[in-house]
């Protein structure tokens, strides 16, 4: 019977964010994890055609208007943290949803990333 | 606590979907999404390519056109995902709704000094809670089953009783005179008004007729014809489980009001006629008693019946086909067509237990 309520913040619509869309994975060079480390630098040439460098690898992409739209969800559990673990919510801590941000284009990096050689030895 | 959960939508109009939404469901039901008048499907994906989610991220358009120094800004990923969930408009589940009202028909009010018998009731808030649909959809649902709020709460009419009342409104039609389409509504509460509460002959009214105001701004209403016949025949049909065709028709036509024409063609949805039998016969076999499932209702109609054809099934699956999905196109899904006697028919895909 559980029922959840989404609403947009009032007077505002939602914020807009982009969406980056990498194929494979982004790991940390020393495998220390991804939070709070810096992922890479993204450029735009003068065409508009983003660029992303990561690590020393180079992925050129393309930007994307999505069919359908993303809503990114923020929801808060009326429950004190560790009641969460289950799924119950009753009629006095009502779970409910906000819509944070709306999501309606995307940069999609498809092409494979070419190692970006600073230091190419000359033939002898 | 906060957690992000990507949701993708395929709405036409994004902003407005985000006034009002509500996740519906029990605990053994799968989580639809509702706005104000459609119901949505919520399914889990997931995609290999890793999706970050980056707030305020400008693109080329969106930044100045500078030929001079070039900037820096720095942007955070908020966080990344490999799945998210998918919105699929789907048909509302409204079989409930029907089945919860059933607990308590309604068959008038109390007699004499005696209460009401106790039973469940419900309030549009309590269908909301229940009913995996928008309150729009609950609205149109409960005018088809000709749902009344009486005292606040939503009651479906016990047939008889509805029936009685339908009697009461024709028996005074034709002792007046009156044509089918100048129905007025004081002469109606005055003269049943002492038989059965004004609400509910207005109620009856309401359900079988369309309502209109003349030239001098009195309220009329129109009997459906259509309405009142089939739901004569559903009184007749409910008492047994076949007819003999030609007798029913007879009956049928009798029984309707003098002056309206019972027609089989009112029947689709409500009556199976069974032309290969001899004689030919007619039961009651009602849609609403059929499951809502798109599976179990294939199996349900190919267990009645072996072979169907698409004029004889149509009515019975009409309500399953999706946004642009043509009973053709269900059918191609979910049955398998051979001709018979020169006729096309379907059957069931799979072997039915019958």
């Amino acid at each position: 019977m559980g029922f959840c309520v989404f609403c947009s913040k009032a007077g505002e619509g939602p914020a807009e964010w982009l969406l980056v869309e990498l194929q494979g994975e982004v790991v940390s060079r020393q495998n220390t994890g991804l939070a709070g480390n810096l992922m890479g630098d993204l450029h735009y040439t003068k065409e508009g055609v983003p660029v992303l460098i990561v690590g020393h690898h180079i992925l050129y992409g393309k930007q994307v208007k999505l069919e359908k739209p993303f809503a990114v969800l923020m929801k808060h559990s009326g429950l004190p943290r560790d009641e969460e673990e289950t799924m119950e919510t009753n009629q006095e801590n009502p779970t409910s949803y906000t819509v944070s941000a709306l999501i309606k284009k995307k940069l999609i990096f498809k092409t494979r990333p070419k190692p970006i050689i600073t230091n190419v030895p000359k033939k002898v | 606590s906060a957690k992000y959960c990507p949701i993708l939508t395929n709405h036409k109009s994004m902003e407005s979907l985000f006034i009002h939404l509500i996740i519906r469901g029990d605990k053994d039901e799968h989580a639809v999404l509702c706005n104000e008048d459609e119901t949505y499907d919520l399914k889990i994906a997931d995609t290999s390519n890793l999706l970050l989610f980056v707030p305020g991220c400008k693109t080329p358009d969106q930044l100045p056109d500078i030929s001079a120094s070039p900037q820096l800004v720095h942007a955070q990923i908020w966080g990344f995902s490999n799945c998210y969930w998918e919105l699929r408009r789907q048909r509302p589940r409204l079989k409930k709704l029907k089945k919860l009202l059933m607990e308590n028909p309604y068959d008038g009010p109390a007699v004499g000094m005696q209460e009401e018998a106790p039973g469940p009731k419900y309030t549009m808030d309590d269908l909301l809670e229940r009913i995996q649909a928008s309150r729009e959809e609950i609205e149109a649902h409960l005018q088809n089953v000709h749902a009344c709020e009486i005292d606040g709460f939503w009651r479906i009419l016990d047939f008889d009783y509805e029936m009685k009342l339908l009697g009461h409104v024709t028996q005074l039609v034709d002792s007046e005179s009156w044509s089918f389409s100048k129905v007025p509504l004081s002469v109606c509460l005055e003269e049943l008004g002492s038989l059965e509460p004004k609400s509910m002959i207005e109620h009856c009214l309401n359900c079988y007729g369309r309502r209109y105001s003349n030239e001098d701004g009195q309220v009329i209403y129109a009997l459906d014809e259509d309405k009142v016949c089939r739901a004569t025949a559903q009184l007749l049909l409910q008492n047994a489980v076949k007819f003999n065709l030609s007798e029913f028709q007879e009956v049928w036509q009798q029984s309707v009001p003098e002056g309206m024409s019972a027609r089989l063609d009112q029947l689709r949805g409500l009556a199976l006629l069974d032309r290969s039998s001899k004689p030919e016969t007619i039961s009651l076999l009602r849609i609403e008693d059929l499951p809502e499932d798109t599976l179990e209702r294939f199996n349900s109609l190919f267990s009645l019946r072996e072979k169907w054809t698409q004029d004889d099934i149509e009515p019975y699956i009409q309500d399953l086909c999706g946004e642009k999905q043509t009973t053709g196109a269900l059918l191609t899904k979910h049955a398998r067509s051979s001709v018979q006697n020169g006729v096309k028919v379907y059957n069931s895909r799979r072997p039915i237990a019958t």
